[in-house]
């Protein structure tokens, strides 16, 4: 039962999402509409309360346990309370009934969000630059002509893609263009091509029940 | 001379009262448009494929035409315009009927000065919703087609037959690399992907999970393996510990060793780069789909010397795994890494189904590009979906 | 010279040296002429083409804070363009993070233009010229339900007004109002788009992304199924030369201001391979 519930529902709502693709009739539309407007976005509701309680249960455990790394803890648990009492409770740009503004000083969620939130995330999504050049110091040899027509590839898409590329010589953007457009999108259509047909099988092993890790079992 | 007098008094007022009379039709004194050729073979017709609701109105196209005016009967049998269609067009959609009620038209071709020719009416066309979009065929058959192949070598792989899988590098590797952890008495850091449980790249990953668990469960070598999404994390979880009832060490699973992390991204890459430095596990398994962080992962991997397999269906990312790691999946090796690995029946005969419609595929690209380079003909319409 | 030496480099050096490179063109400005790459004009040329008295752009947004110095931009240019052209736009979010930032870029440009407005004729008016219907989870579902109904999967703007009392909302009720979705992501929502607006409601799209993200979507550009990219910050920088060649709006160009840094990194970059691949060959003929 406990593998045969979930394998039912699964097989009854694939059968239906699939179905309605094809049926333009009101009646197809409306049990694909009914699907994605209302049980999709209760699906989505619950996930990310599922989230938050995970995050919670797994942080409090840690603390409670003094593991490694409970100083962290606090600082999530504390992050997440005050962001969401001020989020919930100080409105978004301060008029709730929390006050959220000492003088001049505010801490209302728009001003969190912009000087904490785009801070935090844009310094860690620049670290890519620095690992970027890392990896291309340690890793990026012409050690066969393959590997070497790659370099040269990589050395002309990389000028081609800032200006002054086209500073040095208007054929280099061309380049780099045509390789962007010829062989980048020849390689990019065989190897999305292979993943298609990947997902079309993994997803009808998954409709069948051939496949079944996502139950939790190894069966 | 009076015939003459008479003849000249016709020749000088008549002209004058026949052009009056044509260019006078009512008080208002606004001229009626001059004649322009009129539209024929006028057809009005249910529009295929649809839920209801409309009907299409096509005609063939008269040269030298500004535009075109579409024209609905209403109920007291007055015409009024509904849409209008540019001048290359010859057919548009009325979408503003209701269904089982008939419906006439007719179509005004517009000149260039504002001249107009009227078409005759057309029969009564009534609108309604079909059962099955006719656009949506050829991927219906391609569906099926696929289905019938994939089942038909799962038959052949479960009757026993040999199905040949060719070598890949990074699976031929995972033995190795779960082996170099086990001797240099270091755990096996799983990462099952950033994605959500929907993704198909999780669901494979989780599968090689199983695997990958299964071993070290055999070998006694400890596995960790944090997770970005909560779902993702409780599936994990029953994923491995199956894996270690599977190989018969029920008791040596520790449910801490599968543990959610945080759900953002770039915040769980800094929280397992944590990891990998501190702990510095032997071997890293980076398995599903990843976005930007996968880079952060495998050069912070590399850089504590771990033996690196990577896969994912990201095509974005899978340079970054290239460049920083041993072995890569690339897109479908990862959904065949189970089936590689496990040798199931099931699995196998689901793999060679695959490549036998990837094969089927190419052969239709290769025919339909030659055909076109040949004749010049479209030939999209063989796989069409609407929109194409 | 020691080769061996050039192949263990520190990466604490490597990482300054990029952060210097960066750093110092910002500090330092050096502006040089952008050039403009196909797959951008032709984006640009699609929102030309819209008529403002019969349709509107849907500007889709699916990026957060992590990717605002590359999608930001591109959203800021498009505002611009639009608003020079007096084009109606509608503003989604696809993905709640980048939600605030949206609305950041809207009143950003709105200020621009209304700095130099004399009138109301002439100013950018929210719920005239510009709605933010705001964010809707998951993504399929707004990308499907505008199809039928924009006011149905969105009956209220981000700011809670009721969308039926929006002037602009009058007239627009699905994608057949829509001249052209613009996705901007460091993900795959233009793939979304096409894959599920545009086949089944025949809606244009056009896409803005990451740099990252560019290979993926030249063979939907090839192909005619996106019509135009900007990619990455040059294709942000390329789109503002265009916007102001064509319209002169004025305003900061954060964009093209980081195109010297971009130069200086990538040139940088090749410079490491080429010491490496030195090193290496050097070590190894040695051995």
């Amino acid at each position: 039962m406990r593998d045969k519930l979930p394998l039912g529902l699964l097989i009854l709502m694939g059968v239906l999402g699939l179905t309605s693709r094809f049926i333009p009739h009101p009646v197809g539309e409306g049990m694909n509409a009914y699907l994605r407007d209302t049980l999709l976005r209760i699906i989505s509701a619950f996930a990310l309360i599922l989230g938050l309680g995970n995050l919670l249960l797994r942080h409090t455990h840690k603390l409670e346990h003094k593991e490694p790394g409970w100083p962290h803890s606090i600082a999530l648990i504390a992050g997440f309370v005050v962001t969401a009492v001020i989020g919930l409770l100080g409105g978004v740009s301060g008029e709730g009934p929390l006050p959220t503004a000492i003088g001049s000083f505010k801490f209302d969620i728009t001003t969190i969000y912009n000087r904490v939130l785009i801070p935090l995330g844009a310094t860690m999504f620049s670290l890519l630059a620095f690992y970027m050049a890392s990896a291309a110091y340690r890793s990026f040899r012409a050690k066969s002509w393959l590997a070497a027509l790659l370099l040269i590839s990589a050395f002309v898409v990389m000028l081609g893609q800032v200006p002054l590329g086209g500073q040095i010589s208007p054929i280099i953007p061309q380049i780099s263009q045509w390789i962007m457009e010829v062989p980048n999108t020849a390689a990019k259509r065989g190897i999305e091509l292979g993943i298609t047909l990947g997902v079309l099988a993994t997803t009808l092993k998954i409709l069948a029940g051939i496949e079944r890790s996502w139950l939790g079992s190894s069966k | 001379m009076r015939s003459m007098l008479i003849c000249c008094v016709l020749l000088l007022v008549g002209p004058a009262w026949l052009a009056a009379n044509a260019q006078s039709p009512d008080a208002a004194g606004v001229p009626p448009p001059l004649p322009f050729t009129a539209p024929t073979q006028v057809v009005a017709k249910d529009t295929p494929s649809d839920g209801g609701h409309a009907i299409t109105i096509e005609w063939a196209a008269v040269p030298g035409v500004d535009h075109y005016r579409i024209e609905r009967q209403g109920e007291d049998g007055d015409f009024a315009e509904v849409t209008t269609a540019g001048r290359l067009e010859t057919s548009a959609e009325d979408s503003g009927v209701e269904n089982d009620i008939p419906y006439r038209y007719r179509v005004v071709a517009v000149g260039p000065a504002g001249e107009e020719g009227v078409s005759s009416e057309t029969a009564p066309a009534m609108s309604g919703p079909q059962w099955f979009n006719l656009e949506l065929l050829g991927v219906a058959i391609a569906i099926v087609a696929f289905v019938a192949l994939v089942s038909w070598y799962i038959r052949r792989a479960r009757r026993g037959d040999d199905l040949f899988v060719r070598r890949i590098a990074g699976l031929e590797a995972v033995d190795e690399a779960v082996g170099r952890a086990t001797e240099m008495g270091r755990s096996v850091l799983y990462i099952p992907g950033t994605g959500y449980i929907s993704d198909i790249g999780t669901i494979a990953s989780l599968n090689l999970l199983s695997e990958i668990a299964k071993r070290t469960a055999e070998y006694g070598t400890p596995i960790n393996v944090p997770n970005r999404d909560p779902v993702v994390f409780t599936v994990a979880r029953e994923v491995v510990k199956g894996a270690y009832a599977a190989a018969g060490r029920p008791d040596a699973f520790n449910p801490e060793s599968v543990y959610f992390v945080v759900e953002n991204g770039l915040a769980y890459a800094a929280a397992v780069s944590g990891i990998m430095v501190r702990e510095k596990p032997a071997t890293n398994f980076l398995m599903g789909p990843f976005y930007a962080e996968s880079l952060i992962l495998a050069e912070t991997g590399a850089m504590t010397g771990a033996i690196q397999i990577a896969g994912t269906d990201s095509t974005s990312q899978l340079p970054f795994f290239i460049v920083a790691c041993d072995y890569t999946l690339i897109g479908e090796e990862l959904y065949a890494a189970s089936a590689y690995l496990s040798r199931e029946p099931l699995m196998l005969g689901a793999l060679k189904g695959q490549d036998m419609g990837k094969l089927f595929f190419m052969v239709l690209l290769t025919v339909g590009t030659l055909l076109a380079l040949a004749t010049g003909l479209d030939v999209r319409w063989i796989l069409s979906t609407s929109g194409y | 010279m020691n080769w061996a030496k050039l192949t263990q480099i520190d990466r604490r050096i490597i990482f300054i040296t990029v952060g210097l490179a960066i750093l110092i063109p910002l500090i330092f400005p050096i502006r040089m002429p952008v050039g403009t790459q196909r797959v951008t004009k032709h984006l640009f040329q699609a929102v030309e083409e819209i008529d403002p008295q019969e349709q509107v752009l849907l500007l889709s947004c699916d990026y957060a804070p992590q990717t605002e110095a590359e999608n930001q931009p591109m959203t800021v240019a498009v505002l611009r363009h639009c608003f020079a052209r007096r084009l109606p736009v509608l503003i989604n979010a696809l993905y709640v993070e980048g939600a605030p930032l949206l609305d950041l870029a809207m009143h950003q440009v709105m200020d621009e233009f209304n700095a130099h407005a004399k009138a109301n004729a002439d100013s950018i008016l929210y719920g005239r010229d510009v709605v933010y219907l705001g964010w809707q989870p998951p993504p399929i579902v707004p990308i499907l339900s505008m199809g039928r109904s924009i006011k149905g999967i969105y009956p209220v703007d981000y700011y809670l007004t009721p969308m039926d009392s929006l002037p602009l909302m009058t007239g627009v009720h699905n994608y057949d109002q829509v001249g052209l979705v613009l996705a901007i992501t460091p993900l795959a929502s233009p793939l979304w788009y096409v894959m599920y607006a545009r086949t089944k409601f025949g809606v244009k799209v056009g896409a803005g992304c990451t740099a990252v993200c560019a290979p993926d979507f030249y063979p939907y550009c090839r192909s005619g199924q996106l019509l135009g990219m900007m990619a990455g910050m040059k294709g942000a920088a390329e789109y503002e030369e265009l916007v102001e060649n064509e319209y002169h709006p004025g305003g900061r160009r954060r964009a093209t201001e980081g195109m010297a840094s971009q130069s200086a990194a990538h040139l940088l970059m090749m410079f490491f391979v080429i010491i490496g691949n030195i090193a290496y060959f050097s070590t190894r003929r040695k051995s």
